[in-house]
C-alpha cells in the first residue's frame, strides 16, 4: 500500500509499504477514507518529540471502512463505516474501566521506555512516535487498529465523513479541554490557539453554557474562523496586550476558565519567545510554555487552567507563586475519546457543535509534505488538510 | 517440601553437565555476554533493543556457574550466597483468586515470559522448564520445585539441585485498595557467576535482568487483563 512516512525532520515521503495485517485477536484492519493532519503532528515532524524513527507512518485522526477483523472482535464487521479514536485503550485495565482511556496501562508496547520518562506508561497513540507505542499511523491506505471493539465507532448514517473525521481527535480534545476547564453556565472562557482543537474547545465551552469565549491567536484568518464559525470574540496577541484586554473583557476579574490549546511550540512576542526558543534549541528546555504562563497569569482567582496543547518534557519559568496564591486548578491530559464519541455524535447531529469548516484542504497523500508545510506555515487559510488516500 | 538452606561453599562448585558441552559452551556464552556489553554501549536506538538477548545470555551464562538453594535467601538484600534479587511490584485489575490461579498454572508462564518456551508440570510441585538460548543455539531444561504455597497468597519455587539454571522466585498476592484488583509482589533470585569477573558481569547485567522481568510482568498484566499483549512487531512501516 501507499503510506506517508516520516524520514527525518520535515522530510515526509510517500512510500510503498506492506499492507497491515492482523497481529492480535482484537485487531481490525481499516481501509482509510479520510485522515486529517493535526497540530500535534507538527511537533513530531519538527523534531520536538523524541523516539521517531525513519520510516514511521504518521497520522492519527481518521475514518474508514472495516475490511478485516480478528477473532476477538465482536462489535464490528466488514463494511462498517467507522471513526477510530486516536488514543488506543484496552478496555479492561483500571483506567479504561474508569473511562480515562488515554491512561490505559496495556496499549503501549513501549511502556517500559515511557516509564523511564513519565514514571508510568500511558496509552499508545496511532502514528505518534515510539514513546507512544510506535503504532503505524493513518496517513496510509490501510491501518491496523488494536482493541478495535473499544476504539472504532460506527458513524451514524446522517453524519457526513467531513464531520466524522474530526470526532477521531480534534472534537473530543476540544470537548475535554472545556470539561477539564470546568466551564459552567455564565462563565467567561479564554482559549489560546484557534486551530482545530481550539475551535472545538470554543464550541464545546458554549455547549456547556459559557457566556462568552475569547479566542487568542496571532493568525488573523484563524481568528476570523473562530469568530465566524465558533462564535468567539477574538484577540490577536501581536497587536495587543492580552492580559490587559482580558481584564478589560472581564470587568477586571480575569477569565473563569483558561484553555491552552497550543502546547510546547508556543509563540509569543518579544524577549520571552527568544528566551524559550534559545533554551529549546539548546535542549535545556524541551517545550516552550509561553501560553501556559500567560494562561496562569490571566486566570481569575480560583479559576481553572486546562491544558490540551501537547507538552512532551520540561518547561521552566512557570509562575508557581501565581498558581498557588491565586488558588488555581490546573488540569491536563490527552483526551479520553472512547468516553465522548457517542455523545459528540449527538451534539453534532443537533448542530450544537460543527467541525465541518475545519476541512479546508482535501488532498492526496502524494502532496503530504506540501500539505504539512502549508499547515505549519498557516498559508492558504488552511485549518486542516485531510488526506484521501484512495483519491 | 524442601526448604532447608544449604550453605554455599567451594564444595558446591558446579559439576558441568556432559550434555552441556562444558567449557566451550561457557566460553561461547561469555563472549556472547561480552559482545553484549559492546552492543549495549554502542547501540544507539533505545527501542530495537538487544536487552532480551543479552539478558537471556546472561541467564544462561550464570546458570552454568553454580547451584545453591536460593529460595530461603529471597527476602534478604544480600546474604552469604550473594544471590541477586530483583523485585517488581504491580497491580492487575482482576480478583486475587483469578490472578493466583493463572499464575499457579505454571504452563501459563511462557505466554508472558518471553524467554520461556514451555513449562510442564510433572506433578503437583515439580515442573520442567524449557528456555530458549538466545541466538538460536538451542534450548536448555531444568526442573523447579514449588517450595512454598499458600493458596491465593503466595507461591515460591526454586530450581532443583544440579539444575542448569539456578534460580528461585516468589510471588505474593494482596488485595489492592478499594477492591481494585490484586497487588503482586514478584521476587526473582539468581546466583551471580563466581569471581570478580562474574561479579562485574553480574553488576552490568542485573539492570538488564530487571528490565526483562519488568517486561514479562507487563506482558502478564496485559494477558490477564486485556487477553493479549500489545505489539507492533510485524506491522507495516517505511523502514527498508
Ligand atoms: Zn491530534
Ligand atoms: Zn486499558
Amino acid at each position: 500500500m501507499r503510506a506517508l512516512c516520516w524520514n527525518g525532520v520535515r522530510d515526509l515521503r510517500v512510500e510503498r509499504v506492506p499492507d497491515p495485517e492482523i497481529l492480535n485477536p482484537k485487531d481490525a484492519i481499516i481501509k482509510v477514507t479520510m485522515s486529517s493532519v493535526c497540530g500535534s503532528d507538527l511537533h513530531l515532524i519538527n523534531g520536538f518529540v523524541p523516539s521517531m524513527r525513519a520510516g514511521d507512518i504518521i497520522g492519527h485522526e481518521f475514518i474508514g471502512e472495516v475490511v478485516e477483523t480478528g477473532v476477538g472482535v465482536k462489535n464490528l464487521k466488514k463494511g462498517d463505516r467507522v471513526v477510530v479514536v486516536s488514543v488506543i485503550g484496552c478496555g479492561e485495565c483500571q483506567h479504561c474501566k474508569e473511562e480515562t482511556w488515554s491512561l490505559c496501562d496495556n496499549s503501549n508496547p513501549n511502556g517500559l521506555l515511557q516509564e523511564k520518562i513519565y514514571q508510568y506508561p500511558t496509552a499508545g497513540i496511532f502514528g505518534y512516535s515510539h514513546l507512544f507505542g510506535g503504532y503505524a499511523g493513518s496517513h496510509a491506505e490501510y491501518i491496523r487498529v488494536p482493541f478495535a471493539d473499544h476504539g472504532a465507532f460506527k458513524i451514524p448514517e446522517d453524519i457526513s465523513d467531513e464531520k466524522a473525521v474530526f470526532v477521531s481527535d480534534g472534537v473530543p480534545t476540544g470537548y475535554m479541554a472545556a470539561e477539564m476547564a470546568a466551564v459552567k453556565p455564565g462563565d467567561i472562557v479564554a482559549v489560546w490557539g484557534a486551530g482545530g482543537v481550539g475551535q472545538m474547545a470554543i464550541q464545546c465551552a458554549y455547549a456547556m453554557g459559557a457566556e462568552r469565549v475569547i479566542a487568542i491567536d496571532r493568525i488573523d484568518y484563524r481568528l476570523a474562523y473562530a469568530a465566524r464559525y465558533s462564535g468567539a470574540d477574538i484577540l490577536n496577541y501581536e497587536d495587543t496586550d492580552v492580559l490587559e484586554e482580558l481584564k478589560e473583557a472581564t470587568g477586571g476579574r480575569g477569565p473563569d476558565c483558561c484553555i491552552d490549546a497550543v502546547g510546547m511550540e508556543a509563540h509569543t512576542t518579544g524577549i520571552e519567545h527568544i528566551y524559550d526558543k534559545t533554551k529549546q534549541l539548546l535542549r535545556l528546555e524541551s517545550d516552550r510554555a509561553a501560553v501556559l504562563r500567560q494562561a496562569i497569569m490571566a486566570c481569575r482567582k480560583g479559576g481553572t487552567v486546562s491544558v490540551v496543547g501537547v507538552y512532551a518534557g520540561l518547561v521552566d519559568k512557570i509562575p508557581m507563586g501565581l498558581f498557588m496564591n491565586k488558588g488555581l486548578t490546573i488540569r491536563g491530559g490527552q483526551m479520553h475519546g472512547q468516553r465522548y464519541v457517542p455523545m459528540l455524535f449527538d451534539l453534532i447531529r443537533r448542530e450544537i457543535i460543527n467541525p465541518e469548516f475545519l476541512l479546508t484542504h482535501p488532498v492526496s497523500l502524494e502532496v503530504g509534505q506540501n500539505a504539512y508545510e502549508m499547515f505549519n506555515n498557516k498559508t492558504n487559510k488552511c485549518m486542516r488538510a485531510v488526506f484521501k488516500p484512495f483519491n | 517440601m524442601k526448604t532447608e538452606q544449604v550453605t554455599h561453599s567451594g564444595k558446591h562448585q558446579r559439576k558441568w553437565k556432559k550434555e552441556f558441552n562444558n567449557v566451550n559452551m561457557a566460553e561461547r556464552l561469555l563472549s556472547l555476554a561480552a559482545g553484549g556489553i559492546l552492543l549495549a554501549k554502542h547501540y544507539k536506538h533505545p527501542l530495537a533493543s538487544p536487552l532480551k538477548v543479552l539478558t537471556g545470555a546472561f541467564l544462561v551464562y550464570r546458570g552454568i556457574s553454580g547451584n545453591c538453594p536460593l529460595y530461603t535467601g529471597l527476602d534478604k538484600n544480600s546474604n552469604e550466597t550473594n544471590a541477586i534479587n530483583t523485585r517488581v511490584i504491580f497491580t492487575v485489575n482482576k480478583p486475587r483468586e483469578e490472578v493466583y490461579k493463572y499464575w499457579r498454572q505454571l504452563e501459563n508462564l511462557p505466554f508472558f515470559m518471553s524467554h520461556l518456551q514451555r513449562v510442564e508440570q510433572k506433578n503437583d510441585t515439580t515442573s520442567e522448564w524449557i528456555a530458549k538460548i538466545p541466538g538460536g543455539v538451542g534450548t536448555i531444561k531444568w526442573n523447579a520445585e514449588i517450595v512454598k504455597e499458600i493458596p491465593n497468597e503466595l507461591i515460591g519455587w526454586q530450581s532443583v539441585e544440579n539444575s542448569t539454571i539456578d534460580n528461585a522466585g516468589k510471588v505474593e498476592f494482596y488485595d489492592a485498595p478499594r477492591g481494585q484488583g490484586t497487588v503482586l509482589k514478584v521476587i526473582f533470585s539468581y546466583h551471580p557467576p563466581a569471581g570478580a569477573l562474574g561479579e562485574g558481569v553480574a553488576k552490568l547485567f542485573n539492570p538488564l535482568f530487571k528490565t526483562l522481568l519488568k517486561e514479562d510482568i507487563r506482558a502478564f498484566k496485559q494477558v490477564i487483563e486485556a487477553g493479549e499483549v500489545a505489539t507492533t512487531k510485524g506491522q507495516a512501516s517505511g523502514r527498508k
